[in-house]
């Protein structure tokens, strides 16, 4: 199981996965707007999305889990 | 005997000690998917060209029944040979003989030909594969030790020392490629640490394997120690080549020049579009970097590590350059701790060995936050600040796009000693960001006014179209040319060329006293 985590503390713009989704390595799951740029996380690892623990507009941490993939 | 028997019994001798712990360790290794000490050096070294130094040396102890077992070498194979043509000292543990441990004599063979390099100016190459301190020896093998790293720090900077790590490497044993250049580590086969998992249980209660306490993944990603991760034995000493490639033989020469086929004038069109109209959006750097090195080929060094930094090595018109960047598509491209070290220290490494520095600058500041403040990102970051002002070597910066505020500064600026400073036309060089600045600067007039959203937004357009562009800077002369960045390898060649003969020097001193 991996968590794909915040890098930076900043705001969610975009969330571009649900729940059963499959994502490969490297696919943008979050779009998070930090220090005036729009910054893409990406999936470590190649799963299935089990859990999207956050949403548009959200101020998040650094580190906080954003996506609990399988 | 007469002389042939002589012979023979040399011929013997010599078979004697290239079997080092017998054909069922080397098996044991080969099992371990390892080369043996043997076999990597002669994949390394050009053919024919390894002078061994030191074979039949035996270890001199007499505790613990160590008398009746003596094996010629004593667990090292130390010598000189060349790659690709070029002198270079090594040595290389022997895993198949007590475990490759350390003792007096190992000690005095690693040492003799690290005196040898150093007189003769050549490179040191450690091949790492050892469980240590040979117990039996007692504090003779701590003695040893220290007279290895008092050599590595005698050769900091002066021959260029790369530590392969291609087995254990633990204890008081990981100082020895701490100090040195570089760190390549084999995957899965190597680790390093100080205190090893057993020991960790026993008195944190923490569990961890030697793979996750130090294996070369987490030696690149999360502790910064090493420099290079490899898959294989093969692929790390093919690494040990191509590294060496770049370098020269020592301080006092200038790194190998080459034969440039790659047009010096090649413009690249593509170039012109690799920085978004929209500064929210990252790009990768990387590209730029490779559009404009001979060949496409840039050499990455520390590639897992603090992702936000990028530096390595490439050549332009066939010159040998040191490249440092910022990386948007991480953390912004922000400065942090991580990438503060990263970027000091290669630096540093660069001014030791004459390799000219260009830097690509697309930073929005210092990351902000508690844990980098509690982490000492001032002393960090003026590091880099002290890695660029005290280098000599040419030193050429290109803004592609945000240098604010200390950022801008600490990033090659030409305050700190920059020869030749560039910026493309979508640089924005100001002291903060619109909004910042604007926030600031016309607090009271956003207050009082009709419509403070709109106004708020007029100026932050105003400021973003006067002051968050290059041209300021080039009108204070803080800038030298705005360069279309289609360009950028002839303009970089061109500089290097007028900076060839560059000779500059900082007040002397003993040394220095950088922020640690």
């Amino acid at each position: 199981m991996s968590h794909v985590t915040a890098p930076m503390g900043g705001k969610i713009i975009d969330v571009k996965v649900k729940p059963g989704d499959s994502v490969a390595e490297g696919d943008e799951v979050v779009i998070l707007e930090a220090m005036k740029m729009e910054l893409p996380v990406v999936a470590e690892a190649s799963g299935t999305v089990k859990e999207v623990k956050c949403k548009k507009g959200d101020a998040v941490e650094a580190d906080a889990v954003l996506v609990v993939i399988e | 005997m007469d002389i042939e028997e002589k012979i023979k019994e040399l011929e013997r001798r010599n078979l004697e000690a290239e079997l080092g712990g017998g054909e069922e360790r080397i098996a044991q290794q080969h099992a371990r998917g390892k080369m043996t000490a043997r076999e990597r050096i002669d994949y390394l070294l050009d053919k024919g060209s390894f002078q061994e130094i030191d074979k039949f040396v035996v270890h001199r102890c007499h505790d613990f029944g160590m008398d009746n077992k003596k094996i010629p070498g004593d667990g090292v194979v130390t010598g000189y040979g060349n790659i690709h043509g070029r002198l270079a000292f090594l040595f290389s543990q022997d895993f198949t003989v007590f475990g490759g441990s350390l003792s007096g004599p190992f000690g005095e063979k690693v040492c003799k030909i690290m005196d040898l390099a150093l007189k003769n100016g050549a490179p040191i190459i450690g091949l790492n594969d050892s469980g240590g301190a040979r117990i039996q020896e007692g504090v003779v093998s701590l003695g040893s030790y220290g007279e290895i790293f008092k050599r590595n720090v005698w050769a900091s900077g002066v021959v260029p020392q790369i530590s392969v790590i291609m087995g254990p490497c633990a204890g008081g044993a990981v100082y020895s490629p701490a100090l040195t250049d570089f760190t390549i580590m084999v995957k899965q086969t190597s680790n390093m640490f100080i205190t090893g998992p057993q020991v960790i249980k026993s008195v944190t209660s923490e569990a961890v394997t030697p793979e996750e306490l130090g294996g070369a993944m987490t030696h690149n990603s999360k502790s910064g120690v090493a420099h290079f991760a490899e898959d294989s034995d093969q692929a790390a000493l093919d690494r040990v080549k191509e590294l060496l490639s770049y370098l020269p033989q020592n301080w006092r020469e200038k790194p190998p020049l080459v034969q440039c086929t790659d047009d010096p004038w090649r413009v690249e069109k593509s170039l012109n579009k690799a920085v978004p109209a929209n500064p929210k959006v990252p790009y990768d750097m990387k590209v730029i970097i490779k559009s404009v090195l001979d060949q496409n080929r840039f050499f990455e060094i520390q590639k897992h590590y603090a992702k936000n930094m990028v530096v390595g090595l490439g050549r332009l018109n066939g010159q040998v350059v040191g490249i440092v960047a910022n990386q948007p598509r991480f953390l912004a491209g922000c400065l942090d701790i991580n990438a503060s070290m990263k970027c000091a220290r290669f630096v540093r490494m660069c001014d030791c060995f004459n390799i000219p520095l260009v830097t690509f600058v697309d930073v929005p500041g210092f990351l902000p936050g508690v844990n980098q403040e509690y982490g000492g990102i001032i002393k960090h970051g003026a590091k880099i600040i002290y890695a660029y002002c005290e280098a000599t070597v040419p030193k050429i910066s290109v803004i592609t796009r945000k240098a604010y505020g200390g950022a801008y500064d600490v990033m090659s600026s030409k305050h700190h000693g920059g020869d030749i400073n560039y910026a493309y036309p979508s640089a924005e060089i100001a002291v903060m960001g619109p909004e910042g600045a604007v926030d600031i600067i016309f607090r009271k007039e956003i207050s009082e006014a009709e419509d403070p959203a709109a106004t708020r937004e007029r100026l932050i357009e105003e400021y973003r179209n006067n002051f968050a562009s290059p041209f300021r800077a080039a009108e204070l002369g803080y800038i030298d040319q705005i360069i279309f960045p289609e360009n950028t390898r002839p303009r970089l060649i061109q500089a290097l060329t007028m900076l060839q003969g560059k000779r500059d020097a900082i007040p002397t001193r003993r040394h220095g006293n950088i922020p640690l």
